[in-house]
């Protein structure tokens, strides 16, 4: 960010400053109970080290509507390949200064300095992705931007930041993709949201690192009146994955779903903290996230429905699923409730379940192999997220990607 | 004279270490029908278990052949594979997998290889005419808000799809009414033939005035204790399974 305007270098240092005033997180806190934050490089200690630089091949997707790409979090130019009038979509630190009007109010406001995550992402950030669409614009091809980490750089960083305005639609995918690595390397993303009122955003992260990656990610979402939020989140690779999704149903009518699936195996362990809020009345949301974990992984899911005083008619939904491919794997789920209005509709529910012995033989006892009995079932349990997402063939993806780590 | 299409001989089988089968003895030559009744508790449906190969009931004794393989070396896909079939009791509702993914897969395991879409689409619409199956249902998933004589009816147009040498129905006419059971008995006898053995668990003759069986057989803890013709059937009508030492009776409740 050579050329990056006062502002942003000083919310940079802002940033650095903020991060050295915070206490060190020491696991002792609450919300680090489950995921040690030493693990995720969260007292900026670098990389746990010992890491060899492996190539990387770039995923090679077609129909996108623009691309961007950034290897070890360096900038690179955004590609566009068919975007509407109007919307823009660029390298965020680009951004910084070419669309300085848009970014400026944005950027941190939803995800900001005020804890040792966010401060240490937006002191460290080099590049990311900005999006921008326009009032009534509708972007039918997803725009889809890849954070690749080679091993070459201990702390890889991330950033991304959307803007829908009025009644304007789009489609943003946030790939994480390594090969495997023989040591650690630790990455850190935010993504901030901003859907504006009638507006439509599908957001689908995929965590698809290979071994040795450790990555702590914040997702927030804000929408506006009638606006129209969905937050995938696909987690499947990495060593060790905290993800922080936040939905913030901030203007009367607004929907906001956040959707997760995440498979855990070998030694893999992924916390996920998935939250709704409702700042405004008649708000709908639903958390729904389901998990597999086999081996010796564990899974911790902890969600929460926050309705402050003053959201009457609120309508929230949060539903975590898990499914245990065999004994030695572990899954933690707590829901939560925060709330304060009266009239509100909520429910949450968490659950853990075994592969179902009777499942398995029904389907072996007509011939079907275990190995696939055992697919469909994982499948069929993971279906009603991958139904979520809107492009068939980047839910196949994922359907296969899930698939191919039933063992 | 060729060997039966399953041979049974002292078959011990106990479930969680508690002995049920205390050594059958059974042979049924291919293409025959073959009735198994007895009293609730007799060990009818162990045996069908155990034959198809459920973990949870281990043969402790004793030897099952089927087609000449030995199948307690056998998984449960590979008896389903080498073509056994078990029309289950009480078939299991399993979310998410979808009535027309699994009967597929179910077909190209047992055919071993790929069957066209188009193929099976056709042969998916002609043996659920047969059998009543709403073909509609192909998009539920697998059991799951079916009624009591729709999942009979789902297990029978699996026999049908997956064309087995032989197949097991375990109490399938327990929770039909009369015409579910009449349009089942009817799917079961169109597949009757010279290249398909048959062995009806039944508490109650009710099913056996629909598909008539060539030999009877009674279970009475956990062993065979009389095998005979068709007039069996008829007796255990009347009297019951009283002159087994058990006061039930063999005649459908009305």
């Amino acid at each position: 960010m050579a050329d990056a305007p006062a502002w942003a270098t000083e919310a940079r240092d802002e940033a650095a400053a903020a991060f050295e005033a915070l206490p060190v997180l020491t696991g002792g806190e609450e919300e680090w109970r489950f995921t040690p934050p030493a693990d995720l490089g969260m007292n900026g200690d670098g990389a746990a080290g010992g890491a060899t630089t492996a190539s990387i091949d770039l995923p090679a997707t077609s129909g996108r509507a623009a691309r961007l790409a950034f290897i070890d979090g360096a900038p690179a130019p955004a590609e566009v390949i068919d975007l509407p009038e109007g919307v823009i979509v660029a390298e965020l630190g680009e951004a910084l200064a070419a669309h300085e009007d848009l970014v400026r109010d944005r950027l941190y406001s939803l995800a900001g300095f005020d804890d040792r995550p966010g401060a240490l992402n937006a002191a460290s950030w080099d590049a990311g992705t900005f999006v921008y669409v326009p009032r009534g614009v509708e972007v039918t091809l997803p725009i889809e931007a890849v954070l690749a980490a080679t091993g070459a750089r201990g702390h890889v960083f991330g950033r991304t930041l959307v803007i829908v305005e009025e009644g304007a639609k789009a489609t943003v995918i946030d790939r994480y993709l390594s090969p495997d690595l023989d040591g650690a390397v630790h990455a850190s993303t935010v993504v901030e949201m901003f859907v504006a009122d009638g507006g439509e955003l599908e957001h689908v992260s995929y965590i698809g690192w290979g071994r040795g990656m450790r990555h702590q990610a914040t997702i927030r979402a804000a929408a506006g009146k009638d606006a129209r939020v969905r937050s995938v989140n696909v987690t499947l690779g990495g060593d060790v994955v905290r993800v922080e999704p936040t939905m913030y149903c901030r203007g009367t009518g607004s929907d906001a779903r956040a959707l997760g699936l995440y498979f855990a195996t070998g030694s893999q362990h992924f916390e996920h903290r998935v939250v709704s809020r409702h700042e405004a009345p008649q708000a709908y949301s639903n958390l729904l996230y389901k998990g597999a974990i086999q081996d010796t992984a564990h899974t911790v899911f902890f969600g929460n429905l926050v309705v402050p005083p003053g959201a009457p008619g609120t309508d929230a939904y949060q539903t975590n699923r898990n499914l245990i491919l065999n004994e030695g794997a572990r899954a933690d789920t707590i829901p939560f409730l925060e709330i304060e209005t009266a009239e509100v509709k909520c429910s949450h529910a968490g659950a853990v379940g075994r592969v179902d012995d009777e499942h398995l033989f029904y389907l072996m006892s007509r011939g079907v192999p275990k190995l696939e009995a055992k697919h469909q079932i994982v499948y069929g349990f993971f279906q009603e997220v991958l139904d979520e997402i809107s492009f068939d063939e980047l839910r196949d993806e994922l359907a296969d990607a899930a698939r191919a780590k039933v063992r | 004279m060729a060997d039966p299409i399953l041979k049974i001989e002292g078959l011990e089988v106990a479930v969680e270490d508690k002995p049920i089968l205390k050594g059958v003895n059974l042979e049924v030559p291919q293409g025959e029908v073959h009735a198994l009744m007895g009293p609730n508790g007799s060990g009818k449906s162990t045996l069908a278990y155990a034959l198809a190969g459920h973990p949870r009931y281990d043969i402790t004794g004793g030897s099952v052949f089927f087609d000449g393989k030995d199948l307690a070396e056998m998984e449960a896909d590979e008896r389903a594979q080498a073509g056994l079939f078990l029309a289950m009791q009480y078939p299991v509702e399993v979310p998410g997998v979808s009535v027309m993914n699994f009967l597929r897969s179910a077909v190209n395991a047992t055919r071993g290889e790929e069957i066209p879409v188009r193929e099976f689409a056709k042969l998916f619409k002609e043996k659920s005419a047969l059998l009543q199956f709403d073909p509609s249902f192909a998009d539920r998933y697998l059991n799951e808000g079916f009624s009591g004589g729709e999942k009979k009816r789902h297990e029978i147009l699996q026999m049908a799809l997956l064309e087995p040498k032989f197949a097991v129905l375990d109490e399938t006419d327990s929770g039909l009414d009369v015409d579910a059971l009449r349009t089942v008995s009817e799917g079961v006898n169109a597949q009757r033939g010279p290249d398909l053995g048959v062995l009806i668990i039944t508490h109650y003759t009710r099913i056996l005035n629909y598909i008539k069986p060539d030999v009877v057989h009674v279970m009475y803890e956990g062993r065979i204790a009389k095998t005979g013709g068709p007039e069996l059937a008829e007796q255990l009508e009347a009297e019951g399974y009283v002159g087994f030492g058990s006061a039930e009776p063999a005649a459908a409740p009305r």
